[in-house]
Formats: C-alpha cells, sequence, structure tokens
C-alpha cells in the first residue's frame, strides 16, 4: 500500500450488503438487491478515502455496513483493531465511541425537539460517567471547535441554516473524541458558498485531532480537494481506487474516464475544448446485473470477454486498483484485446 | 443588441413579494432581462437568490396568495404577460412558452400514460385531431432520444428512469413549438452521466429549433458548457450579466469572483484550500436599501451600507451592480 510503516485504521474485506426483495403471494423471498457486492480496501490512519458514484450504486450503504448500521450479508470490518461485523451488541457498543457518522440532511438527522446542546450531549450521556456541568462545558467547547456561537446552545435546530446545522452533526459526532468519521455526502445539501465553509472545517479538525474520513460523496470535484485515495464504485464494485491525483490525471478504468469527463467544467474555454465520454443507457438494475463486468453493457471499450467473465480487482501499477480485463497483465487475450482498443 | 434582432422574451422591473405570517418577503426586486430568439440565457444563483421565483412570476405560475407580482412587465412578442388574462395566459402556457421543472417524478402525473401527457398539449392548444397527435407525440419522444417510441407512449411515468423522464419533460415542453423555453434546473436531479445526456441534447435540439432557452441553474459548470449569456443572481436580484466567456474571464461582481473561486474544479489544478464566502445569505424582509452582499464582500465600503447599486455597463453587453470599479481598483466615484 501507500507506506507500509503505517498500519491501516480501517480494513474491509469482501464486504456483501445484499438486501432480500419479498413478493408474491406468500411474501417469499423471490430475490435480492446486491447493493454491495464484494468489495475490499484499507483506509490508513489520518487519511480520507473518497468513496464516489452516482446514486445507487452502493456507496451509502457501504458507509453504513462499515458502521454496522446494517447487518452486512458477507465479508470482515476491521476498525482500530476491532472485528465490527461479528461484535457481540455489547462488544459494539464499546466501540461505538471510536467510529462516527455525519449524514446527508442535517435537517433529517437532528431531532427537532432537542436542544442544540442536548443534541450534541446526548453520546457524552450515553457513553461517558461524569456530572452535568462537565458535559455542559464540553458541550460548548465542541460549539466552539465547529465554529457554532455558544450563545446558541439552548436554541433547537429549526432556528439554524442548513450550514449551521450541519456544524451541530459535526460537533455530535466529535463529541467522543473518535477516530475515524463516515461521512456520508455532508454537503450535497448544502449551497455552493455554504460547501466550502463546511468542507474546510472537516479538513482542519482532520489537521487538528488526527481524523480519519471515509468521505462520500457523488461530488467529483469535491473529492478531489479533500481526498488522498478515491474510490470509485459502480453497481455495488469498486470499479477502480487509486491516489488522488492519478485517478484524476489519468483514470484508467472506462467508467472513470467516462464520469470524470462527464462532470461540467466552470470554464467555458475547457468545457468548449474537452471531447466528452457520453455513456448511453442508464445504469442497470443491482437486482438484476448483467453477466461478467457489470459495467459491460455501457461500456465504450467493451470486448467479448467482457460478457462472460467478471474481472478481477488488483493492483495494476504502484497503489492502484482496477477492476477491468484491459489491464488484466495475466491474461494474454485481454492484453492482446487492450492493445487493439 | 449586437445582431439588431429583437427580443422575443423582455422582463422589466419585475417585483414579487410574498405574504407570509412572519411578515412580506421581497423574492424579486426589479428584475430585468431579455432573451433573443435562438440565444440560450444561463441564470446562476443560489437557493433564495430568486431565480425561480422570477421565472414562475412570468407566466402567472405563482399562487396568490401568498405571492404578489408587484411591479413590472413581461413582453412576450410585445404582449404584456402580466396584464392579460388568464384565458391567454393559459394558451401561452404550454404553447408559446414551454416549461421543464427540476424533478421529473413530481411533475408529471403518475395516473397518464406519458403518451396522453405528450398529446394533451397538442389537443388543447393545437387542436390537432386524436390520430394527429399521437403522431406527433412519437415524433417528439423519437426527437429527445426515447427509443422505440410508438410502444412507449402507452407506458407510465414510473415506467422511465429518471433520464428518461426528463427526456419526456422536454418533449411535452417542445410539443407546440414554444418560442422560448424555460428550464428550471432540469438536470439537478440527474447523475452526472445521465446529465452529460440532457445537455447534449439540448445543444442538439437548439441547433434544429432555434427557440431561446432560459436555464436555471445553481452548477456553474453546467452553464459554461451551454449558456452564451449569463445572468447572475443574488438576493432577488439581478447582480451581473455578461456573456459566457466574459463572464467566466472578467467577472465584474465581488460575488461571481467570490462563486468562481469558491468551486474546487476537476481538471486544471488543485487549490490548497477552498476560498471561502463567509456569512449566509440574506433575509429579504423588507425592500433592499443597501446592497444585498455588502455583509459578505470583501470590497465593501460606506456607500454599500446606504444604497442599493444599480446595474451599470461595465464593458461590452456585460453590466454588474456594483459600486466598486475593478477597472480602477477601487470605489466608483459618484
Amino acid at each position: 500500500m501507500l507506506d507500509d510503516a503505517k498500519q491501516p485504521l480501517v480494513r474491509v474485506q469482501n464486504l456483501k450488503m445484499h438486501f432480500p426483495i419479498f413478493g408474491g403471494l406468500l411474501h417469499r423471498r423471490i430475490g435480492e438487491v446486491k447493493a454491495v457486492d464484494g468489495i475490499s480496501f484499507d483506509i490508513m490512519e489520518g487519511e480520507t478515502l473518497g468513496l464516489v458514484g452516482e446514486s445507487g450504486c452502493g456507496k451509502s450503504t457501504v458507509g453504513r455496513a462499515l458502521l454496522r448500521l446494517y447487518e452486512a450479508t458477507a465479508g470482515e470490518v476491521i476498525i482500530d483493531g476491532a472485528d465490527i461485523a461479528h461484535a457481540s451488541p455489547e462488544e459494539l457498543r464499546m466501540m461505538r465511541p471510536t467510529m462516527q457518522m455525519i449524514f446527508q440532511d442535517p435537517q433529517a438527522s437532528l431531532n427537532p425537539r432537542m436542544t442544540v446542546s442536548d443534541i450534541i450531549g446526548e453520546p457524552l450521556r450515553e457513553h461517558q460517567k461524569g456530572s452535568a456541568a462537565d458535559r455542559e462545558d464540553r458541550v460548548l467547547e465542541l460549539m466552539d471547535q465547529v465554529g457554532l456561537n455558544r450563545d446558541f446552545a439552548k436554541r433547537y435546530p429549526h432556528e439554524f441554516s442548513g450550514g449551521q446545522r450541519q456544524r451541530i452533526g459535526i460537533a455530535r459526532a466529535l463529541a467522543l473524541n473518535p477516530k475515524f468519521i463516515v461521512c456520508d455526502e455532508p454537503i450535497a445539501a448544502l449551497d455552493v458558498s455554504i460547501q466550502a465553509q463546511v468542507v474546510n472545517l472537516l479538513e482542519e479538525l482532520q489537521d487538528r485531532l488526527g481524523l480519519t474520513y471515509l468521505f462520500i460523496s457523488h461530488d467529483l470535484s469535491m473529492v478531489r480537494h479533500i481526498a488522498d485515495r478515491v474510490a470509485v464504485m459502480y453497481l455495488g464494485q469498486v470499479a477502480e481506487l487509486a491516489p488522488r491525483d492519478d485517478i484524476y490525471s489519468k483514470p484508467l478504468h472506462p467508467y472513470t474516464q467516462a464520469l470524470l469527463s462527464a462532470v461540467p467544467e466552470p470554464d467555458p474555454s475547457i468545457a468548449e475544448a474537452t471531447d466528452r465520454i457520453i455513456l448511453t443507457g442508464d445504469v442497470p438494475s443491482p437486482s438484476n446485473p448483467p453477466k461478467g463486468c457489470n459495467f459491460c453493457t455501457r461500456c465504450p471499450q467493451v470486448m467479448d470477454i467482457c460478457k462472460v467473465k467478471k474481472p478481477i480487482f488488483q493492483e495494476v501499477e504502484q497503489g492502484r486498483f482496477v477492476a477491468c480485463h484491459l489491464f488484466e497483465n495475466n491474461e494474454a487475450t485481454a492484453a492482446n484485446a487492450a492493445s487493439e482498443v | 443588441m449586437p445582431d439588431g434582432t429583437l427580443p422575443v422574451l423582455e422582463v422589466r422591473d419585475l417585483k414579487t413579494v410574498f405574504q407570509t405570517r412572519s411578515g412580506e418577503v421581497h423574492a424579486v426586486n426589479s428584475v430585468s432581462f431579455e432573451v433573443k430568439p435562438g440565444e440560450l440565457l444561463g441564470v446562476v444563483g443560489e437557493s433564495g437568490s430568486g431565480k425561480s421565483v422570477t421565472m414562475m412570476s412570468l407566466i402567472g405560475l405563482l399562487p396568490s396568495p401568498p405571492a404578489d407580482v408587484k411591479e413590472g412587465e413581461v413582453l412576450l412578442d410585445g404582449l404584456d404577460l402580466l396584464k392579460t388574462d388568464i384565458n391567454t395566459l393559459r394558451d401561452i402556457r404550454g404553447g408559446k412558452i414551454g416549461f421543464v421543472f427540476q424533478d421529473p417524478m413530481t411533475s408529471l402525473n403518475p395516473v397518464f400514460s406519458v403518451g396522453f401527457q405528450i398529446m394533451e398539449p397538442l389537443r388543447k392548444h393545437m387542436n390537432l385531431s386524436k390520430p394527429a397527435a399521437r403522431k406527433r407525440a412519437v415524433e417528439l419522444l423519437e426527437l429527445v432520444g426515447i427509443p422505440d417510441a410508438s410502444r412507449r407512449l402507452k407506458d407510465y411515468p414510473h415506467q422511465f428512469s429518471g433520464g428518461m423522464r426528463q427526456r419526456v419533460m422536454i418533449a411535452i415542453a417542445l410539443a407546440c413549438d414554444p418560442k422560448v423555453l424555460i428550464a428550471d434546473e432540469p438536470t439537478t436531479a440527474l447523475d452526472v452521466t445521465i446529465q452529460a445526456q440532457i445537455l447534449e441534447l439540448v445543444k442538439d435540439l437548439r441547433q434544429k429549433l432555434g427557440m431561446a432557452i432560459v436555464w436555471i441553474t445553481h452548477d456553474l459548470g453546467v452553464i459554461a458548457g451551454i449558456a452564451d449569456r449569463v445572468m447572475v443572481m443574488y438576493g432577488g436580484q439581478v447582480v451581473e450579466q455578461a456573456p459566457v466567456k466574459e463572464l467566466f474571464s472578467n467577472p465584474q461582481h465581488p460575488y461571481t469572483r467570490a462563486l468562481l473561486e469558491t468551486i474546487p474544479k476537476v481538471h486544471g489544478a488543485r487549490a490548497e484550500k477552498l476560498n471561502v464566502i463567509e456569512g449566509q445569505p440574506p433575509i429579504l424582509g423588507a425592500e433592499p436599501t443597501a446592497c444585498p452582499f455588502r455583509d459578505r464582500c470583501a470590497f465593501r465600503f460606506d456607500r454599500c451600507e446606504q444604497e442599493n447599486p444599480s446595474r451599470r455597463i461595465v464593458g461590452k453587453d456585460h453590466d454588474a451592480a456594483c459600486f466598486y470599479d475593478f477597472a480602477t481598483g477601487g470605489p466608483l466615484r459618484a
């Protein structure tokens, strides 16, 4: 990996999350939505891993399954040395303080009947012993950290703007001094001018507190800003995983290439000059994914092998992982086909 | 006008006020703009900047109360839409002016087939017979790139994907050959790869059909790729207006400048730290007597507190509502 001296704080092995579909007269299980279908990655301590993909690709499900907000169908999740996927409820509860989450919609993730100080103080009440006065001090300290005015501690969430509400959510996540935070689309509901405020705050906190982030987003330009490494998901699987600069300057997987070329560039001269790769069709249903490579129905460089055989997710360059037959070195046929493209 | 053509839609000094329980909200304040045939005008602004309310006011789509279009003129080929009766206005909606909304799921009726919904304006506005309307509907679906069009007429909205639904919305809006197409955040609810498909479609349709388009969005990237001219809105007013290349290369309003600096890019150099516009957008409780951007502006001075700047010419086809003169690097001399 990047640096052998560093140990990964988070290690995910072959994670699968299948949701059952029930139907018919007897309400039997008639199939399953393979929201996450066998993904593996590591996150180093102090690192930000960006997880990008289009809606429905399973990126939020990964975030939730990682913290065991969903019971994963299969796979292993190790956070800070502890096995999350197989821990008993009591063990899991002991581990909760190290791992926290920031949600997309600050309106929906804050209880409208609780004051700001109750919301931020709740994890303290649940997980720590201490007097009410100690908690109060800690809440005010957290409010300072995220840039909320201390005078607003007794106010309710509806009295705040979207950006400030997201700061409340961040303060709550920080309350127990976590090591690892899953940020699930934390800026998607915010206006452009407010997004930068929240992203800068997240970066500052990371520097100051040595946090490790999984930053889930569909905004490729913001992920380029905040992430150290980026994983691109498509239909429940990771298509490509690489250090940030590599993936943005030279994307390898055809899907990553199409995704990056589809991002509208806020500069008319670049917008005119770039040749977009326009993908045809829509994302297939995760309950009935295509045979072979799951991108084969839309891939501009599709080969015969892609429709039959699933590509292996493997390291093709130092630190760069791709699941694509174009890069499968050990298969002579694939290599030949790649050179023809 | 550079090429002498008359604008097809002209809006002058439009003011819209909402009466709410906690007082008035001045959502649109003296907004003026025009669109020429074949032109694509991009309207950019954050939520609450008044961009959607402006467009809804034009054709009387806001419920009154609480909304009240207080002043202004909206001229469509010389006819003032704010003074016409409701029947003429109904003819114009979906006839001369087509609308595409943000969310294709909520703007299509789930209990009618897509074919019915495309044929409805054709039968109402153009008095086509049923077979003729059906034929035209198939043409329209083919035009917007829906495969197997004649069979899909019978399908209901839920049987289409998000991108396909937005194509259906565009087909409905185009049904009666509108002179103006107003598109309110049409790609915001879509994924980037689907958004790219729709943007290509609109570019293609413009060349084929030559109507004027007003494209509302908060995404400067979309605007850069598609617009001819851009209007930036903030706090219910137009703060800057310029041809697209001019706006991005030579912005003359502090808000536009800050906005361009605050968005990260996918290509080119990567900024170590994002520039931030501090503070919050204004709450428009009263008619503004000062510049709405003053609290967040890096260039503010005394005059910004005392008057609301009106739009002034700063270049060819380029105006900005600001007292700061970026050409001289100092306050504008009064």
